[in-house]
């Protein structure tokens, strides 16, 4: 979820409304929009709000943010209507870039009066943009430019990687496009979007300008914007049309907010099938329209509101409304809400205008009887078990390394599930077995009395071809006991006891296991079906986890005894 | 009266017997008591001030090896002078030293020692010696000073200097001259009876006490005259550790026991689950930022998981996600991979066991179901956030629903599983509940607490599940609810590796 910066003033003018620093009454405006104030600068007077709503870009920057809430506030009702005045550029776009980055959209908007302050937000809103709603640039990516330096018609078209050379910004030297992905930070970052393609999608003037080397950098010269900049172009790139489209609406509309005045753009798209339309004007403010069935709205809600305390709902929370018959309202969506997929949306809204602390709770008495899984109660009885045989139960991560696993088990390494993107070496794969984690808690309590006596009843993780997942989960039992005179007698005697009282009879047959000590190790049989190892652990392996006493431990299937157990 | 044990009587008797006064010596022989018993017994009596110890300085004398081998066979001077008379009262030096049975390097000490005590006369030229006349028939009779001291020191290991005569006294001091002998100051003890020591010792019935209370004095019934010996109750303690549960897992299974009186039912599934279950059949796009490197664990291999057995719902959520299907949606509007929804990574969340619920056969209307699920996602681990955590949440099925109802699971769970005082509710946002609602819990001296998040399931998910009523879906933040419990404030402490905190964890 995005977290924006926000400077309070900037927020306390445009909405027209202050919470004369009270935090806690900003946070109850917020709470409209799922947001809150994370962390406050008081020196600076900046905010930064975190949102938790993903789907709204249209409230990641502070003319958004104030847009919206002059609703709940009751300053404005419904929502703002956006003209755009003609044409004020052409682009053309090459039919090459339809497998490369197909669309653009384009905008001009003139005498904005852009301060520090306003700069900076800016550039934070076309981070946010480009980083969540846009996937990091893949699907769109968003150039701002000094209008007085561009001479249209513009031409939206590709190089191949030295075939065209310009300043990036924040360089001073020329690079041609390979030179950039090998060179310019941007490059480097965002180089794999583009990399895979014989040529790059490139963005000229009539003069062949470079305007930017979409979706990497803009050029030093035109792409610069400064507080003497008064008017602007914004293009977006990208691979979705619809959210190219709402992309540059958001950012226009951000700036008509501050006092600029948009100029629309005409995209030619060439004459291939691939390209639906051959001419867009952008940006494109129309709203939508959606009925919203009255009866229904009040079915998820629960209430019986009238369609006109609806509509009154609707208003405040910044949506307009065109027509309030008995059982429907034809409700009208401004284009810059692109959350809106769904009738239950707009219900939301209502809910949430109308106030959930409003609404009375109701606990419905159900006709469903709880219950746990078949096996829960001998699972819990089993903990029981080992509590009352004096062992300590502890609660491991199942997260762990192959060294944990097999090396410094001394094991061989066998086929597990390992993760493709660790954080941690330490955390980068399922354990296949419990007794690991338990070493690991031992050497971590090297310091503390002995005897210890601990045991863990967790998962492990097991892979199976044959299942849907190609794994299975499994519950498994282990205990470890050390101390100077710890042996196979104390743990065997242990298991023994776990298993009489489970009920369930056991033999033990001697095996071999490199992480136990030869001839002190042995398999535990219930029903000739092999449910686990318990013996003495090998020095080698007590060296591996830096343990100066010896350990005697067991480990077993506790889910497939109690399975078995149950299955009698 | 005093109750005394059988050996302490019986030390009492012995010392009455003794004049009311004796050292440990006598006492060890008198009362047929051992070395150490007698000084313990002494300070035990003492304490009931039936005795008192006096303790003093002593000069001990006690013979070397040298002087018990001379006290066996006599001083050399002495044999010496008993092998001259035998010889007729004259004879050559070597011959009478011989004929002594002395080790010749004691010649010159017998020498000597024979003319100083003139017992016999040298003649250096012939190297002869001559017993004194007047002794030549006695020289066994008069016997001196030091020989008497050697005689009575034969034997004993030592003895006090002052019980010894004057001239014996003189005796030590030549014979420690001649290193036959040593003295040392050592304390000695002298036990002495008092008025009431004595009436005890002549009144007192012996009761016998004990400090362990054995089965064979309850068998046979002598525990009724038996003492058992008074214990000092308030010396320390070796620490027991026993054997408990691990705080947190004791905390779920109470939420458990919780949610299953609320008429729950527990839902299980496996840690590594297909993409469709965690994201798709959720309605998460599939370039959503939660299914990227660093919102979700995917596994290394194998990568693709099987979801041939749900064909219908994968082709549902297909055309949901790519244009909303018949849910009276828009959909994401993009063109949906059913390779990416085999994608196997590790469970984000228990909300696909809900999804996979959803799609059961054996799901059933009304019903309210949960799941207690370990989760996992590539969060770098510090104070508030794990790589690994447990989630609670669940669903709640039935024709009726609607947003009060959701308001009502959440307040029922913040009253019964967080015992609050009163609840909030806030809007919030999942990809896959519309309406969602966040519940806050206030409890007195807690304050108020994140406690849950939940909505109803969107269209988009119900339906391609082929589910037609509405669903109700919540967690809840049980994590917080532990630690603020337990008192604890890193979350790391959940999965605590100290044996000591988990020793001394004392129950919330």
């Amino acid at each position: 979820m995005p977290t924006i910066d926000v400077a309070c003033g900037e927020l306390e003018r445009l909405l027209g409304w202050s919470w004369q620093g009270d935090l806690e009454k900003l946070d109850w405006l917020l709470a409209f929009v799922k947001s809150e104030v994370k962390v406050y600068n008081e020196q600076e007077n900046v905010a930064s709000i975190e949102l938790k709503d993903t789907g709204r870009p249209d409230l990641w920057s502070v003319e958004g943010l104030a847009r919206t809430l002059r609703g709940f506030l009751d300053l404005e009702k419904g929502p703002r209507r956006y003209k755009v005045d003609d044409s004020a550029v052409e682009v053309h776009v090459d039919a090459e870039l339809k497998t490369i980055r197909p669309y653009i959209c384009c905008s001009v908007v003139k005498d904005v009066k852009l301060t520090d302050v306003v700069i900076r937000g800016l550039m934070h809103l076309q981070d946010k943009l480009d980083q969540t709603y846009g996937r990091s640039r893949q699907k769109t990516s968003i150039g701002i430019y000094d209008f007085n330096l561009i001479s249209p018609p513009l031409s939206y078209t590709v190089a191949k990687p030295d075939g065209i050379s310009f300043v990036p910004l924040g360089f001073e030297e020329t690079m041609n496009l390979a030179e950039i992905l090998e060179r310019h930070p941007k490059g480097v970052e965002y180089g794999h979007i583009v990399k895979g393609h014989k040529v790059y999608p490139i963005l000229l003037d009539a003069e062949r300008k470079v305007l930017s080397f979409p979706p990497i950098i803009n050029s030093n010269d035109l792409g610069r914007v400064t507080e003497e900049t008064g008017n602007l172009l914004v293009e977006v790139t990208g691979t979705v049309h619809q959210t190219v489209l709402n992309t540059l609406n958001l950012v226009t509309l951000a700036l008509i907010d501050r006092g600029g005045k948009p100029y629309a753009a005409a995209i030619r798209y060439p004459d291939e099938e691939f390209y639906a339309v051959k001419q867009v004007v952008t940006p494109d403010f129309r709203s939508k329209q959606v009925d919203l069935d009255v009866a229904y709205a009040n079915k998820v809600l629960g209430l019986e509101l009238s369609a006109e305390r609806m509509a009154q709902c609707l208003l405040t929370a910044g949506l307009g409304v065109e027509k309030v018959g008995g059982d429907s309202i034809s409700v009208v969506v401004p284009c810059y809400r692109v959350d809106v997929m769904h009738a239950v949306d707009l219900v939301e809204d209502i809910a949430v205008a109308y106030g959930y602390n409003n609404i009375e709770p109701l606990w419905r008495d159900l006709p469903s009887t709880g219950g746990v899984r078949g096996q829960q109660r001998l699972i819990d009885v089993s903990r029981e078990f080992m509590v009352g045989l004096g062992f300590q139960e502890v609660l491991n991560y199942t997260l762990t390394s192959p060294e944990s696993l097999f090396d410094k088990m001394n094991r061989e390494k066998t086929r597990i599930v390992e993760v493709a993107n660790p954080k941690v070496v330490t955390m980068s794969c399922l354990r296949s077995w419990l007794l690991p984690s338990l070493m690991e808690f031992l050497g971590s309590n090297q310091s503390v009395e002995f005897p210890q006596k601990i045991f863990e009843l967790g998962k492990v993780t097991l892979l199976d071809d044959t299942k849907e997942t190609r794994t299975r989960d499994e519950e498994w039992l282990a205990a470890a006991t050390t101390h100077p005179n710890a042996s196979f007698t104390e743990i065997k005697s242990a298991l023994d006891a776990f298993f009489m009282n489970l009920g369930v009879e056991w033999h033990i047959t001697e095996t071999v296991h490199p992480s136990f000590i030869e001839g002190r190790v042995g398999t535990a049989i219930v029903n000739g079906v092999d449910m686990g190892v318990l013996g003495e652990v090998n020095p080698q392996v007590l060296e591996a986890w830096k343990l100066e006493n010896p350990v005697a431990t067991f480990e077993i299937n506790v889910q497939k005894i109690i399975a078995n157990k149950l299955g009698k | 009266m005093v109750s005394l044990r059988a050996h302490e009587l019986k030390f009492l008797s012995a010392l009455d017997k003794l004049d009311g006064k004796a050292s440990v010596e006598q006492l060890i022989s008198e009362a047929e008591l051992s070395d150490a018993a007698v000084m313990r017994t002494a300070l035990t009596l003492q304490e009931k001030k039936l005795v008192k110890i006096h303790a003093e300085p002593q000069v001990m004398v006690k013979l070397g090896a040298e002087g018990e081998a001379h006290a066996e066979n006599g001083l050399p001077e002495r044999r010496l002078v008993k092998a001259l008379a035998a010889s007729g009262g004259k004879a050559e030096l070597d011959k009478a030293v011989a004929e002594a049975g002395l080790d010749m390097k004691f010649k010159q000490i017998a020498l000597g020692w024979i003319l100083r005590k003139r017992w016999a006369v040298y003649d250096s030229k012939a190297s002869t010696l001559q017993v004194v006349d007047h002794l030549l028939h006695e020289v066994s009779v008069l016997e001196g000073n030091d020989e008497k001291l050697l005689r009575y020191l034969h034997g004993k290991n030592q003895a006090p200097l002052n019980v010894l005569s004057p001239e014996l006294q003189e005796a030590v001091e030549t014979l420690k001259k001649r290193k036959l002998l040593t003295t040392e100051v050592k304390t000695h003890r002298v036990i002495e009876i008092t008025d009431s020591g004595k009436q005890t010792a002549k009144q007192g019935k012996a009761v016998e006490e004990v400090t362990q209370l054995t089965p064979e004095l309850i068998i046979t019934g002598k525990w009724r005259t038996t003492k058992l010996q008074k214990y000092n109750i308030e010396a320390p303690v070796a620490k027991t550790w026993p054997g408990k549960k691990h705080p947190y897992l004791s905390f779920l299974e109470e939420v458990r026991a919780k949610l299953v009186t609320l008429g729950f039912k527990e839902m299980t599934g496996t840690s590594v689950e297909t993409s469709f279950f965690n994201f798709d059949a959720l309605y998460t796009p599939q370039d959503h930022p939660a299914r990227e490197e660093n919102g979700i664990y995917f596994v290394k291999d194998p990568e693709f998981g099987d979801i041939s057995a749900y064909e219908a719902a994968v082709e549902n959520v297909k055309a949901t996600h790519e244009n909303g299907w018949t849910t009276g949606s828009t959909g994401w509007q993009y063109n949906y991979s059913i390779q990416e929804a085999k994608r196997l990574i590790l469970r984000g969340h228990g909300t696909c066991l809900s999804a996979r619920t959803l799609l059961s056969p054996k799901l059933e209307i009304p019903s309210r179901y949960f799941s207690i699920a370990r989760c996992y996602r590539p969060e770098v681990v510090d104070k508030t956030h794990l790589s690994e955590f447990n989630q609670v949440e669940g669903i709640v099925v039935d024709e009726k629903l609607t947003l009060r109802d959701l308001l009502g699971v959440l307040e029922k769970f913040a009253l019964e599983i967080a015992g609050a005082d009163k609840v909030r509710f806030k809007p919030d946002y999942f990809p896959f509940t519309e309406p969602s609602v966040e519940l806050s819990a206030y409890k007195e001296g807690y304050g108020w607490i994140e406690f849950g998040g939940s909505g109803i399931f969107r269209s988009e998910v119900t339906l391609p599940l082929g589910v037609k009523v509405p669903v109700i879906a919540w967690g809840l933040g049980v994590d917080r609810l532990f630690m603020m419990r337990a008192g604890v404030e890193d979350i790391r402490d959940i999965f605590s590796q100290s044996l000591d905190w988990l020793r001394r964890k004392e129950v919330t």
